[in-house]
């Protein structure tokens, strides 16, 4: 550029090219104002507008500055410019199906996950989730030991082997997934850790959560059944301190119902709570030590076998 | 716990979104995170701050807007459900016209809404 010349800048896009790059939505200004990200004040003009379409903030023509260094963008070449990603509402109707935000990713990978597991291999995959000592590994031992099938095991801790060595004394494939700083497990955890499984010999996998009742309601695996176990030294009133978990299973466990007289629990109040937090979810009685409850559990995870099922 | 990783990913569309275009700095992320996660917008933020250090988003501006759970159902409703108690940000599940369980259309997740570059 040389200097000391006037350079016209456009204000703001021409509406053609906005239509052009999405002719069924007509852009509308939802605001305009004046703004300074560097100390130099911009005119703006803001349009709601479809993924791929930037709304701007460009200047009015402004004169050359002779002491901007040549090697540099002259500052009023220097465009300010706003991309707005799209709204989920609008690009897939209002079914919430978009892959736009990060939690909406996540679960569009789980569901990956379960196409590998379910439709390419034919595994059903039954995710136990919920805090530490509320008895998953306890009440999946007793289910694979129950199984007449193929069974393989995934299960994710913080630290250490366990758990992993506990289902590795019945005989099944085990890989241990040791997050180190993450709270919960991930789809991507679980995909790679499949790559270490043969899948061709698995009819069941059961995979154990994080001992962890808050983040994996953010963090569906793919499974075919997630099924959330707490039981009453958790307090009873664990259910309404953790509605959004409850919200993400498609079963509950209420287990160790053998205790809870012990500990001063009311497990007909959680088994109300889930009721209210979550309508319509199957949440079943057990206990690991008498056995009660485990034939119901079973049956139900049979079913979901034999129908398959998802939640994302 | 989970913020970090959520950041990064923001971070790298953001990134990825400005390379596109050929901006060389990214000065503000808009982010619209629902209510109904268990997303953390103080920590959110705070971990943005951490993810875009030497970024070309080093140093932009973080706006978080939250954004309230939406819901439909089969009845035919759909609007924001209620919320099961005082205390809980959790939507009531139950569709306050038929009583079925409605599915949430908005407010359970975290998106990078916009950015502004120069």
């Amino acid at each position: 550029m040389t200097a000391n010349r006037t350079h016209l800048l456009p204000v703001e896009p021409s509406e053609d090219c906005l239509r052009s790059a999405n002719p069924s939505r007509i852009p509308t200004p939802i605001g305009t104002g004046v703004r300074s990200h560097t100390g130099r004040p911009t005119r703006i003009r803001w349009f709601r507008a479809h993924q791929s379409v930037w709304s701007t903030c460009c200047s009015r023509w402004q004169p050359t500055r002779t002491d901007q260094p040549a090697t540099t963008t002259p500052w009023w070449l220097a465009r300010r410019r706003a991309h707005r990603f799209g709204h989920g509402d609008q690009e897939h109707g209002d079914d919430g199906s978009g892959t736009d935000g990060v939690l909406a990713a996540v679960r569009e990978r789980a569901r990956e996950v379960h196409a590998r597991l379910g439709h390419q291999h034919d595994v059903c995959a039954v995710e136990f989730v919920g805090s530490t000592g509320g008895g998953k590994t306890a009440l999946a031992e007793r289910l694979i030991d129950r199984w007449d099938c193929r069974v393989g095991v995934i299960c994710g801790d913080v630290a250490g082997e366990d758990d992993a060595r506990r289902y590795r004394e019945h005989g099944v494939p085990v890989v241990n997934v040791t997050t180190g700083r993450e709270c919960h497990l991930d789809p991507q955890r679980i995909d790679d850790a499949l790559d270490t499984l043969d899948l061709e010999d698995l009819d069941t996998l059961v995979i154990e959560n994080v001992g962890n009742m808050v983040c994996p309601a953010d963090f569906p695996l793919g499974a075919t059944v997630r099924l959330l176990v707490v039981s009453p030294t958790e307090g009873d009133d664990v259910v309404r301190k953790h509605p959004l978990l409850f919200q993400s299973v498609d079963a509950a466990v209420v287990n160790k119902v053998d205790i809870a007289d012990a500990v001063g629990a009311d497990t007909d109040r959680m088994v109300a709570d889930a009721a209210e937090v979550a309508p319509d979810l199957p949440v079943f009685r057990t206990s690991v030590e008498t056995g009660r409850g485990i034939e119901n559990l079973a049956a139900m995870l049979q079913t979901h076998r034999e129908h398959g099922h998802h939640h994302a | 716990m989970h913020e970090l990783s959520i950041a990064h990913r923001l971070v790298d569309r953001a990134v990825e979104t400005a390379r596109d275009a050929d901006a060389d700095q990214i000065d503000r992320l808009s982010v619209a995170l629902g209510e109904a996660t268990h997303v953390a917008a103080d920590q959110l933020r705070f971990c943005l701050d951490a993810a875009v250090v030497d970024t070309p988003a080093d140093g932009a501006t973080v706006d978080i807007e939250r954004v309230p759970p939406a819901g439909r159902c089969g009845c035919g409703w759909s609007g924001e459900p209620r919320r099961l108690d005082a205390t809980i940000a959790a939507p009531n599940r139950r569709c306050p016209e038929c009583g079925e369980r409605i599915e949430l259309t908005a407010g359970d997740d975290c998106r990078l809404t916009q950015i502004e570059t120069s």
